[in-house]
C-alpha cells in the first residue's frame, strides 16, 4: 500500500490493490474501473464475462426498472435508489461470504508476501495507461509523465517487478476523475453486482478505463488472454486479503455496514476527485458548521 | 515528562475498521515514538503549537501506558479511559457523531448515548491495544482551519516493516476559551468521525428519527465484561 517502502510511492484508496482499469468484485471494492479482459476468442463462461453481464443487468435494473427511493426513506440524500441498492448490497456480502472471503483467507495465508507483492505490482502497472491518459486530459502532465515511464519500464516485467527508482507519487487518475474535472454531474450512487460500490459518473467512467487494459490493446495470444481473464478475479481476491480484518470489521461489527461502506466510498472519491495527497486533510469544513451553531 | 498515569489517547476512533483499512492488523492508533517525549509547554498561546502539543501529549501517554506491560484489564480499562477524557473532546464527537439529531435528543438521551459510546470506544481499544506495540510517529505540519480547528499530520511507521506506513492528520478543536482538545482522525483521506455520524444518521433515520435506536444499537455492541 502506501509505499511499502517502494520508491515508487502510488497513491490509492486504503486497501486499494490499484488496477484503475479493473473492476474488484465487492461490496466495500474502491472504485476500480470495469471489468477486465474479455475475449471473444474464448467461448467458455469466465468470471470476467459474469461480472460484466452482472453489471449490464444491474444498471438496467436500477435505472430502468427500479423506482427511486422517496427523499423520506433514504438515510442519505443522495442515495436515490439506495432501497435497491441495499438488496445487491446483501447479495454482494453473500457472495463474499461464500467465495471472495474464503479465497481471500488462502490467498493471505498460502501466497508468500513476495508473490502478493508482484501481484499488487502488475495490476498497479495495468492501471498506468489509464492514469497517464487521463493525467494528460486533467491537463497533470508531471503525473502523466511519471505514469507513462512508469508503464514503460515495468513493462519489462508485465509489472510483477517495479525496476523504477522515483521517489515521486504517481496519483491514481481514471476517467471517472476526468468527467469530474469537465464538471460532469456525478449522478446516482449505485451497489453494483459484484463490481461495488459506484456513482453514474464512475460508473461510466470505468467502461472508457475497461478499454485502456494494456493487455487488452496490446496483448495477444493465449497467455495474454489469460492473465487479462485472471486481472479482475485474482485483483479482486488481493483487494479483499489486504483489507481483509478492515473488511470483516466493516462487514461483521457495523451497525450499519452499508451505511459505512457508503460513507467510505464517497470520502475515498472526494480524496481522488480533489488529488488529496496522503497526509491532506480531506474533510471539507463546513461538515463542522453545525456544531457551531448555537 | 508528566505522565499521568494513563492518559494515553489513542483515539478516537469511532470505528476499528479505519485502522484495519490502512494498517493490516492494526487497529487502534497508538505510537511509540522512539526516544522522544514532547512536554506539553505550560501555556500555549501559538493556535499551532498548542494544537501540535496536544498530539505530542498523546503520543507521549500512549508511550507509557504501553511500557506498563503486566496491567490488568481494568487497569487499561481505567487507563485508556481517563486518556480520551484528558485529550479528546468527548461531549464534542458525541454531539457531532449524530448530526443533527443530538439537538432533538433529550438531556437522558444524550447522557445515555455518550455513555454507551464511550464504552464501545473503549472496548474497541481495548480489543486491540496489542496492535499498537512497534509503531513509531513521526510528526508532520500544523494547518490551522480557520479559529477553530488546526489539522495536524503525521505518519504511523511500523518499526519492524511489516506493516505500511500510514499518514493520519489530528483534527484539533481550538476555540478561544475552550480546552485545546483532539476531535477527529482522518486516516489516508477516511475521517473517522464524519464515517461515525453518517452510519449513526443512517441508524436513526432507519428508525423513522428515533434517537433512542440509535442508544438501543450501540448498547448492543457493548461487549460483556
Amino acid at each position: 500500500m502506501l509505499g511499502n517502502g517502494m520508491m515508487n510511492r502510488q497513491r490509492y484508496m486504503p486497501g486499494d490493490s490499484l488496477s484503475g482499469d479493473k473492476a474488484i468484485p465487492a461490496a466495500f471494492a474502491p472504485d476500480q474501473g470495469s471489468v477486465a479482459g474479455d475475449s471473444r476468442a474464448n467461448h467458455a463462461p469466465s468470471v470476467n464475462r459474469l461480472a460484466t453481464k452482472a453489471a449490464i443487468v444491474g444498471m438496467a435494473c436500477l435505472m430502468a426498472a427500479c423506482s427511486t427511493t422517496p427523499p423520506d426513506e433514504r438515510t442519505d440524500e443522495r442515495d436515490t435508489f439506495e432501497n435497491a441498492n441495499r438488496s445487491i448490497y446483501d447479495f454482494n456480502m453473500k457472495a463474499d461470504t461464500y467465495v471472495l472471503e474464503p479465497a481471500a483467507d488462502l490467498y493471505r495465508s498460502s501466497v508468500p508476501e513476495g508473490g502478493q507483492r508482484a501481484v499488487d505490482q502488475h495490476l498497479r502497472w495495468a492501471a498506468m495507461p489509464s492514469t497517464a491518459i487521463n493525467s494528460t486530459l486533467q491537463g497533470k502532465f508531471e503525473n502523466a509523465g511519471l505514469a507513462t515511464l512508469n508503464f514503460l519500464v515495468n513493462g519489462l516485467t508485465l509489472g510483477f517487478a517495479d525496476l523504477t527508482n522515483d521517489e515521486d507519487t504517481i496519483e491514481q487518475e481514471d476517467f471517472g476523475q476526468t468527467l469530474a474535472a469537465y464538471k460532469t454531474p456525478q449522478g446516482p450512487y449505485v451497489m453494483m453486482p459484484l463490481l461495488g460500490p459506484r456513482t453514474g459518473r464512475a460508473l461510466a467512467g470505468n467502461v472508457v478505463d475497461f478499454a485502456m487494459n494494456p493487455l487488452r490493446v496490446f496483448g495477444s495470444g493465449k497467455e495474454v488472454r489469460a492473465l487479462r481473464q485472471a486481472q479482475a478475479p485474482v485483483g479482486a481476491v488481493s483487494f479483499r486479503a489486504k483489507t481483509f480484518d478492515a473488511f470483516n470489521e466493516v462487514k461483521y461489527n457495523a451497525i450499519d455496514p452499508y451505511a459505512r461502506t457508503r460513507s467510505f466510498y464517497y470520502q475515498t472519491r472526494l480524496g481522488l476527485l480533489e488529488d488529496r495527497v496522503t497526509g491532506a486533510s480531506t474533510t471539507s469544513e463546513d461538515a463542522f458548521e453545525f456544531l457551531f451553531d448555537e | 515528562m508528566n505522565s499521568s498515569p494513563i492518559t494515553t489517547p489513542i483515539i478516537i476512533p469511532a470505528s476499528a475498521a479505519l485502522r484495519s483499512i490502512v494498517m493490516p492488523g492494526l487497529l487502534a492508533l497508538t505510537m511509540v515514538i522512539c526516544g522522544m517525549i514532547a512536554p506539553v509547554p505550560a501555556a500555549a498561546t501559538d493556535q499551532q503549537d498548542a494544537a501540535t502539543a496536544v498530539v505530542e501529549a498523546l503520543i507521549s501517554d500512549v508511550e507509557a501506558l504501553l511500557e506498563v506491560k503486566d496491567a490488568s484489564m481494568d487497569d487499561r480499562r481505567s487507563a485508556i479511559t481517563a486518556l480520551l477524557d484528558a485529550h479528546f473532546a468527548m461531549d464534542t464527537i458525541a454531539a457531532f457523531s449524530t448530526g443533527p439529531y443530538w439537538r432533538a435528543a433529550t438531556p437522558e438521551e444524550r447522557d445515555e448515548y455518550k455513555r454507551v459510546f464511550r464504552e464501545v470506544l473503549v472496548s474497541t481499544i481495548l480489543g486491540n491495544f496489542d496492535q499498537l506495540y512497534g509503531l513509531e510517529y513521526t510528526a508532520g505540519k500544523a494547518t490551522p482551519k480557520g479559529d477553530r480547528f488546526v489539522v495536524v499530520s503525521g505518519i504511523f511507521a511500523d518499526t519492524t516493516g511489516a506493516r505500511p506506513q500510514v499518514a493520519v492528520n489530528w483534527r484539533v478543536i481550538t476555540r478561544k476559551g475552550k480546552p485545546i482538545k483532539l476531535f477527529d482522525i482522518e486516516i489516508e483521506n477516511l475521517s473517522l468521525l464524519v464515517t461515525q455520524q453518517q452510519e449513526n444518521v443512517a441508524v436513526i433515520r432507519k428508525n423513522k428519527g428515533r434517537f433512542s435506536a440509535l442508544i438501543d444499537v450501540i448498547r448492543d455492541r457493548i461487549p460483556a465484561q
